[in-house]
């Protein structure tokens, strides 16, 4: 859809943004799509200064440079952390790259107009959306803020009896539709979610391994490369130092402990969802379950949660092929989509 | 395809509309996927009950004075009710001289709560202050106005996340008048009031929660707190005494106070899990304007103190004022449950 008419307005250059705890992604009408680690980092003093030779570095090059930076993850949950100018700033330093990368600058020069559709967690707050809102103002001439996976359900035309699940490193966010803009009713938001395996993952692997040490990004890095549930088809051995000594640990079971204890959590909420639909049309949104987000990218998690809808009268789960870019590529159709009368109302 | 095209101009249209309301600082309309019906049952609960309260008490009040043969006189004395004279609320301002002087009534006795089937369904927040009365404030700028706002906008997701209906007296840095809030309150046909405060405390070091729901009161401390409270000069003294003659209407009354307990026990079992040296202020009454104009169970919760530096630095904390969100959560379902299990 977004393609079809992307010659429709050469006036406008228009952006879908997912704006998310670990990694934020843009796709642009232009055809650029780019996705970034959210961290920013200014450096600590003078001296880290003259070595990075910038005065703020985003994403992977920030995370790579850490020792060297006040490093921030600006958005805890999928929202901007509160109570933090820093973080404020920082947000607003992630949306000025995400968007230089996807050709915002360029545009700007030859006098187009940018407007840009920016995906929240479903339950996030009027607060949440006012922050997001100072926070791009100036960026974009129009903003328009939507639930996550409602841009991931208009993206892939799941407008009727769909239940969407976004799973992000912040929260997993829930979505039934019923073919109408979802409500509260429609929309839960659990903060279980990837950095919640995370965390089982580093207290189990601490639990049996107390003289290994190891860092938050390197659990996470872990979970990244060799997360899955259900039975394991290779070991997991992942290195870690030991008093300084590289060593490595099969950490196989604590893997899968940790990414299963993400299970009853999506199963209970999606069964809860479904069980407050219209009875004649649960099997058909049991039928049609839709996974995104890069934790859905964990190995069986559709298959595992397609076998626990068995014991309420089975259905299909699927993975969306493009876990990762599916929110901002639903916010671009959406962006697209709206009429220019529309984008009036919404002026940044 | 056709189809497709015309649900997708819909969602537009809806989340446009969403939009619009947030550019212009506004709450979206609530679209409630629940039957119109259903509020109608409610609202009809509504004017239902306190009629059929006052007939039952009405019906048997008449034959009970029958059969004292005091019903001729027309001051004939319900079963429900006592002649018990009122506790004078012994204020020393203008009001309690009214208050004393007015002519005294009869005050019902408590009706058991299993007379009516309760539950709670939906609950009013109020964030205490806002907008050009900012109220107390910490040493170094934190405003309870914003505190306040802040905390009930997390409740708020909590409630709602479990299933209670919330509306807000406010949801932006407004002003609003006490009368305002009893009136949106009142509107709104809430089950419950939940007003949430920040306290200032004299002693400094002290720190502790506190709850309160309405009635008199003769501790000079409370005084100065409602006065305080109250200060946006909008009480008019008939108010106050009818609100005071209200209080005694049973079931309010003592669903305020299980409410304030509820409430006033979740807050401090959850803080001493992280400070076991937290003060039980306890339960109170006080004549707190905000309480007086609601016509539902009312509290008004002193969450903390900013005179406290430790409870300043840990209001800075988001985390902090979830937890404090948690346990007001807490408190009102654990109400809410007894409730329902009572009346069941």
């Amino acid at each position: 859809m977004a393609k079809e008419k992307e010659s429709g307005d050469e006036h406008v250059l228009n952006l879908g943004i997912d704006l998310g705890t670990s990694r934020s992604s843009v796709s642009a009408s232009n055809g650029a799509r780019h996705m970034i680690d959210s961290y920013v980092g200014w450096p600590v003093d003078m001296v880290a200064r003259k070595v990075i030779k910038r005065d703020v570095l985003i994403g992977r090059e920030a995370l790579d440079n850490r020792l060297m930076l006040d490093l921030h993850r600006p958005l805890e949950r999928g929202l901007i952390r509160e109570g933090s100018e820093k973080a404020i700033a920082a947000v607003r330093e992630l949306l000025r790259h995400l968007m230089a990368l996807a050709g915002v600058d360029e545009a700007l020069e030859k006098g187009l107009k940018v407007r840009a559709v920016v995906g929240v967690p479903a339950e996030a707050l009027r607060v949440n959306k006012q922050q997001l809102r100072s926070a791009m103002s100036g960026l974009v001439d129009s903003l328009m803020i939507v639930s996550e996976p409602f841009a991931v359900a208009y993206g892939l035309d799941a407008l009727l009896h769909a239940l969407i699940v976004d799973l992000g490193a912040g929260t997993t966010d829930f979505c039934v539709m019923k073919g109408r803009y979802p409500r509260e009713e429609d929309q839960r938001t659990l903060t279980q979610a990837g950095d919640f395996v995370d965390q089982q993952l580093m207290q189990l692997f601490q639990a049996s391994n107390p003289e290994a040490n190891v860092t938050g990004h390197m659990v996470s890095e872990w979970k990244e490369n060799y997360s899955f549930v259900g039975e394991a088809r290779d070991r997991v051995v992942v290195e870690a130092p030991v008093q300084g000594k590289p060593t490595q640990f099969d950490i196989t079971e604590e893997m899968q402990a940790a990414c299963e204890s993400l299970l009853p959590h999506v199963t209970e909420t999606m069964i809860d969802l479904i069980s407050r639909v219209e009875p004649e049309y649960q099997a058909r949104m049991r039928g049609n379950v839709i996974l995104s987000g890069g934790t859905a990218l964990i190995k069986g998690l559709g298959v595992s949660l397609q076998d626990a809808l068995q014991e309420v009268g089975g259905g299909k789960v699927r993975v969306v092929k493009d876990p990762v870019y599916v929110g901002s590529d639903g916010g671009l159709a959406i962006a697209i989509d709206a009429p220019e009368s529309d984008w009036e109302l919404l002026q940044a | 395809m056709a189809s497709v095209t015309r649900v997708k101009q819909r969602l537009l249209r809806e989340a446009v509309e969403e939009n619009v309301f947030l550019v212009q600082g506004k709450r979206p309309p609530r679209r409630s996927g629940r039957p119109r019906v259903y509020r109608g049952l409610r609202a009809a609960f509504f004017v239902v009950a306190p009629l059929a309260l006052f007939s039952l008490t009405y019906v048997v009040g008449r034959a009970a004075a029958e059969k004292t043969g005091a019903g001729a006189s027309g001051l004939g004395r319900p079963i429900l009710l006592s002649r018990e004279p009122l506790p004078s609320p012994v204020v020393e301002t203008p009001q309690a001289v009214v208050l004393a002087s007015a002519p005294s009534f009869a005050a019902p006795e408590p009706i058991g709560r299993e007379v009516f089937p309760l539950a709670v369904r939906r609950v009013v927040l109020d964030p205490g202050h806002g907008g050009e009365n900012r109220g107390t404030a910490s040493r170094d700028g934190l405003m309870e106005k914003e505190l306040t706002l802040d905390i009930a906008e997390r409740l708020r997701a909590l409630l709602e996340g479990a299933a209670f209906e919330v509306e807000m007296t406010r949801t932006d840095d407004a002003t609003l008048s006490l009368a305002r809030r009893g009136e949106l309150a009142n509107r709104a046909e809430g089950d419950i009031f939940v007003s949430i405060h920040v306290n200032w405390l004299e002693d400094t070091d002290a720190r502790g929660v506190e709850t309160f729901y309405l009635g008199p009161t003769d501790d000079p401390y409370l005084e100065r707190l409602a006065a305080s409270e109250n200060g946006d000069g909008s009480l008019r003294l008939a108010e106050l005494r009818e609100a005071l003659e209200r209080v005694y209407a049973g079931v309010r009354r003592e669903e305020s106070r299980a409410l304030a307990e509820a409430v006033q026990r979740s807050l401090l079992v959850s803080l001493r899990t992280l400070d076991p040296g937290v003060r039980n202020r306890g339960v109170k009454t006080a004549p707190f304007g905000v309480l007086i104009r609601t016509q539902m169970p009312a509290i008004l919760a002193e969450v903390g103190a900013l005179s406290s530096e430790v409870d300043s630095e840990l209001f800075r904390d988001p985390s902090y004022r979830q937890y404090l969100a948690e346990a007001l959560f807490e408190g009102i379902q654990a109400y809410s449950r007894n409730l329902s299990d009572n009346s069941a």
